[in-house]
């Protein structure tokens, strides 16, 4: 059904231009074909990586790159109708039609493919929407085995074992793209466009379908990478209204929105289980520990869900002074139905009142349904105006309230990983949080065309159920703007310094019906939240030397500092320098060349624990992390004589990383190795395109495009099927090198 | 007497000649219509784009003039540099105040008062009336990313990171999630927050869940960087380390991920799934939120 949908739109569009064109027969109106496209792509990819389609298309065969239509009468009346990649994974159409001042209508069809790994290896089999089974026969022997192994030498079942068990299977194991499509529609109808009082209705559609590597899991020894299965359907209307006059405006409406999921949750057999069982130690099977646990376990996928915003805006001028303010309710809320603890039939859970229940059966949950309900009250407002000839002030205030009123449940436990009931009691905390701006902005212009700025702004934070209840922030900012001659500037350098309150380490009891003990370290500052300062600068300059030549220099840096954090992030620093020329060599012919150079430097401290918070400075380990990362570009567009167009260009971005981690000798850990691999990347891409004009309306041109990547990232390196404690798609988004090569003939009519 | 008396018919005279003639050059000039313009400047005609299109004669009587100004001191003496109704030289506010004559709502609601208007950016700065170089929107560049790098240069390495939206690939745009004609929000993001923005695209993390997880709740950008990265999911620092700024818990959260705990390329027996693959997300894969009863650690 869905294969069909773009040859639809395309005999759709072509329809409704036919359809236009006949109803403007006699009027005046003139259609006329803009642009077409029309190319053959050969695509040679050396290795199936998902990488090179990640968002778009390359497939050999015949295209439609580009094609417009437009038409106009004299009576305003506009048409255009364009469409790129007609029939591919990546297409996109876009029809506006309306009478100018009148009203207009878009309609907008944009397919966004996002591929994750091509040829993930995969033991399971998608028996329905969001269920994937093994065959029990493989279940069955492998906890034959398993157990028996387990009740003769269960110190023999480690990675080398269950990596001897389960490979045979691997090898005759099925294998799976992991890619999602976005089918994006969106109709815009707008009425008095530019008029004194004008209506807009603002409808979109998406529709999300595919899957995306998911982390289930067993728990510590069974990690099981799957394909979340996507079925989303995304709906948003907007109605709004806007009334203009010289003094002021204002603009209202409603936005809504609906996200409904067809696959509410994922259940998926246990490779090692095929009978339910629990135990204490389940959660760490197969192991040495345990060989027990769920034979299938299930994860709760994203649930439907709706939010509704009331909106208005207004702006008010008076004199050489306008105010601006935003006012919006807007509440989000979901109902989904819960799903049990567990699907391990071998679970019983046990009551507040200790008596016991099947921890399999949704009646034996405190409440059915989510029921959870935000309601974000916000207010934006500003002033700004002129005193005198030459200064500028404006003021701004934001008011932000996030009011999560969801009623609070209390769990009188959990499932551990499918495996194991742990009698701890839970309860849902309702994060809430207020934010609210408060800040003001002196501008002083000058010369010809300079502008100094000067602004402060406090943000503060008021929060419930976490460590800080209260921040405020600082930010002093200094802007210099200014031309003068051939030259341009901007320039901007800010101090900010945030304050805290107290930091309560028992904000993480808040989900603990009774008291567990802290087991975060006390002196831990979480980076969202804790106390900092930091100062940053950005100078960009152009310097139009003549007509033909104009050179832009740039460079920027931000140094980030949680000195009062002894341990989570401590400091985060980037400086960025830039380059760029632009050349018109000669008329018609441009060549340009650009350079960016950024150094990052993360450094964050911890300390390693067993079961209760380390006091010993000695288990302390840090890390550095030093990132470098290069991106330069360029390119030349030249007709070459009256016919020949050539169109060359390159970009080469390469990212290298460095984690550097350090542990003072004689504590646990007492040796700290770093790696070189924090994620080392390299692309390169280029484009040449040579066209030849055959006539004024006709060209016909080749197209070459050479793609080249490398991945050398930890977090990919070494990765098998089967890993120790975690069984991988290990789909392939690594390294290629690609050629395309195009004929294409642009048509204009 | 009779001296005094013409000395003061004389000044009476020159100052009449003076007023008459200073009368003369304030004369208001009037509308001459585009045919006179186009007389002239016809290469201008077939680069107006919208502005030369019929329905533009729907909303203005004026044609060129409706942003030039009444022309016909110009066309009466052209070599008078003084009558040229040219917009060079003109103050930012000045030139965006000739455009908010009709692009006063919509987009451009908020445009008084926004970044670009305070640090004196004006609407001929992107756009073109008459040489634009872009399919859409008559901008300076040739598109919108092209546009918006000739300033913001830093951003556009983070387009070719490897983690990124598909914004250098055409699928999406600036605009997408910024107004560059002003909001009211910071960094001129279309929403009343970031993460309402991010909403927009993606649904599915809305929530309310009943377990959430805080920071998730306050901004997207507490763990992400929206222009791109070069860590998977767009992290500002890739898990497992990402987590564990904040998370240095007792056992494993707080354990130490180094070299040690990675796979070689032909051993993977030293790894660890807290930090291969996915880390963390291994078997937190419910980082956003859950609403499953057993899911306090939003493992699933």
């Amino acid at each position: 059904m869905r294969a069909h949908t773009p040859l639809r739109m395309t005999f759709a569009g072509v329809l409704l231009l036919a359809g236009s064109a006949f109803a403007a027969e006699g009027t005046g109106f003139t259609l006329k074909m803009d642009r077409l496209d029309l190319a053959v792509y050969d695509v040679d990819v050396d290795t199936d990586s998902s990488k090179f389609n990640e968002y778009r298309d390359w497939s050999s065969g015949f295209a439609i790159p580009k094609m417009k239509i437009s038409g106009e009468d004299d009576k305003g009346r506009f048409l255009e109708f364009k469409s790129s990649w007609v029939g591919r994974r990546d297409a996109r159409y876009t029809l506006d039609y309306g009478v100018s001042g009148r009203w207009s209508m878009m309609i907008d069809y944009n397919k966004i493919p996002h591929n994750f790994g091509n040829n993930g290896l995969i033991l399971f089999a998608e028996t329905s929407p969001g269920r994937w089974q093994i065959s029990d026969s493989i279940q069955q022997s492998l906890q034959n085995t398993l157990t028996q192994q387990y009740a003769t030498d269960r110190t023999k079942i480690n990675y080398a074992y269950l990596d001897r068990l389960i490979t045979p299977y691997l090898n005759a194991a099925n294998t799976i793209d992991l890619s999602l499509q976005r089918d994006r529609t969106r109709a815009v109808f707008n009425v008095g466009q530019m008029g004194h009082l004008a209506w807009k209705l603002d409808y979109s559609h998406e529709n999300r379908t595919g899957n995306r590597p998911y982390g289930a899991s067993f728990g510590f020894g069974n990690a099981i990478e799957l394909p979340e299965p996507i079925d989303y359907a995304t709906d948003g209307a907007t109605l709004s209204g806007e009334l203009n006059g010289k003094k002021g405006g204002l603009t209202f409406g409603y936005r809504y929105s609906t996200f409904k999921n067809d696959v509410d949750s994922l259940i998926f057999d246990n490779p090692f289980r095929i009978t339910d069982s629990t135990d204490p130690s389940a959660y760490q099977a197969p192991g040495s520990a345990s060989v027990g646990g769920a034979a299938t376990g299930q994860a709760d996928l994203a649930p439907d869900n709706e939010a509704g915003t009331l909106f208005v805006n207004g702006r008010l001028r008076a004199g050489s002074w306008s105010m601006n303010g935003a006012l919006s309710l807007n509440q989000m809320k979901q109902n989904d139905k819960l799903l049990p603890y567990t699907l391990n039939s071998a679970i019983r859970g046990t009551d507040f009142d200790h008596s016991t229940f099947a921890a399999t059966d949704p009646g034996a949950l405190p409440t059915a349904n989510a029921d959870t309900q935000v309601d974000v009250l916000s207010f934006y407002g500003s002033a700004n105006g002129k005193l005198g000839d030459a200064f500028t002030l404006a003021f701004k205030v934001r008011y932000y309230d996030y009011d999560n009123s969801s009623s609070r449940i209390e769990f009188p436990g959990y499932v551990r990983y499918h495996g194991v009931w742990e009698e701890i009691g839970r309860v849902t905390v309702p994060y809430s949080y207020t934010v609210q701006d408060l800040g003001g902005d002196l501008g002083w212009n000058f010369g010809e065309a300079s502008r100094l700025g000067l602004s402060f702004n406090r943000q503060s934070w008021d929060r419930s159920y976490r460590e800080i209840d209260q921040s405020d922030e600082d930010v002093l900012k200094l802007t210099y703007d200014t031309k003068f001659g051939d030259f341009q500037l901007r320039a901007a350098y800010e101090l900010g310094d945030r304050s805290i309150g107290d930091y309560s380490t028992e904000a993480q009891e808040e989900s603990f019906i009774h008291p567990e003990g802290i087991n975060n370290l006390p002196a831990l500052r979480k980076y969202d939240e804790a106390e900092r300062s930091y100062d940053s600068f950005y100078v960009q300059g152009w310097w139009y030397v003549s007509e033909k030549l104009d050179l832009a220099f740039g460079v920027n840096q931000r140094n980030d500092d949680y000195d009062k954090s002894r341990f989570g992030l401590v400091s985060d620093e980037v400086l960025q320098y830039n380059a760029e020329v632009n050349y018109a060599v000669a008329p018609g012919a441009n060549f340009y060349a650009f350079y960016q150079r950024t150094e990052r430097q993360v450094f964050q401290r911890s300390r390693q624990s067993g079961a209760t918070p380390s006091t010993n400075p000695l288990d302390d380990w840090d890390v550095t992390f030093d990132e470098n990362n290069d991106t330069a570009g360029a390119g030349f567009k030249s007709d070459l004589g009256e016919r020949w167009k050539l169109d060359l260009g390159a970009t080469w971005n390469k990212s290298d990383g460095l984690a550097d981690f350090f542990s003072p000798p004689g504590g646990s850990p007492n040796l700290a190795v770093g790696f070189d691999d924090y994620e080392d990347i390299e692309i390169l891409s280029a484009r040449f395109a040579l066209d030849y004009a055959i006539t004024a309306n006709i060209s016909a041109g080749l197209d070459y495009r050479y793609e080249d990547y490398t991945l050398d990232s930890f977090i990919a390196r070494g990765l098998e099927n089967y890993m120790p404690a975690a069984l991988l798609l290990n789909a392939n988004y690594g390294d290629y090198t690609a050629q395309v090569i195009g004929l294409r003939c642009k048509l204009k009519f | 007497m009779r001296k005094n008396s013409f000395i003061w018919i004389a000044l009476a005279l020159a100052a009449a000649t003076a007023a008459v003639a200073q009368t003369e050059a304030a004369a208001p000039a009037t509308y001459v219509g585009a045919e006179a313009c186009l007389e002239c400047h016809s290469e201008v005609a077939d680069a107006l784009g919208p502005h030369g299109a019929p329905g533009f004669g729907k909303l203005s009587d004026h044609g060129c003039e409706t942003c030039h100004g009444p022309g016909s001191l110009h066309v009466d003496d052209p070599e008078v540099v003084a009558n040229r109704p040219t917009l060079t030289g003109k103050s930012a506010d000045e030139k965006s105040a000739i455009c908010q004559t009709c692009h006063n709502g919509r987009a451009q609601f908020f445009w008084s008062g926004s970044t670009h208007q305070t640090r004196n950016v004006a609407c001929t700065d992107c756009h073109s009336v008459h040489s634009p170089k872009s399919e859409d929107a008559q901008l300076v560049a040739t598109n919108m990313l092209e546009q918006c790098f000739s300033c913001h240069k830093n951003i556009r390495a983070d387009l070719w990171k490897n983690s990124h939206h598909p914004i250098r690939e055409g699928k999406i745009s600036c605009s997408d999630c910024h107004n560059p004609h002003g909001t009211q929000t910071a960094k001129m993001v279309i929403g009343e927050s970031v993460n309402e923005l991010c909403y927009t695209c993606h649904t599915e993390k809305r929530g309310p869940f009943i377990w959430e997880h805080a920071p998730v709740r306050e901004s997207c950008l507490n763990c992400h960087t929206p222009h791109g990265s070069n860590h998977i999911k767009l992290q500002k620092t890739s898990v497992p380390y990402l987590c564990q700024q904040c998370h240095s818990n007792t056992r494993h959260p707080g354990t130490i991920y180094d070299n040690t705990k990675l796979p070689t390329a032909d051993n993977p027996t030293t790894g660890s799934n807290r930090i291969f693959n996915r880390a963390c997300l291994d078997c937190h894969a419910a980082i956003h939120g859950s609403n499953h009863p057993s899911s306090p650690y939003l493992g699933y």
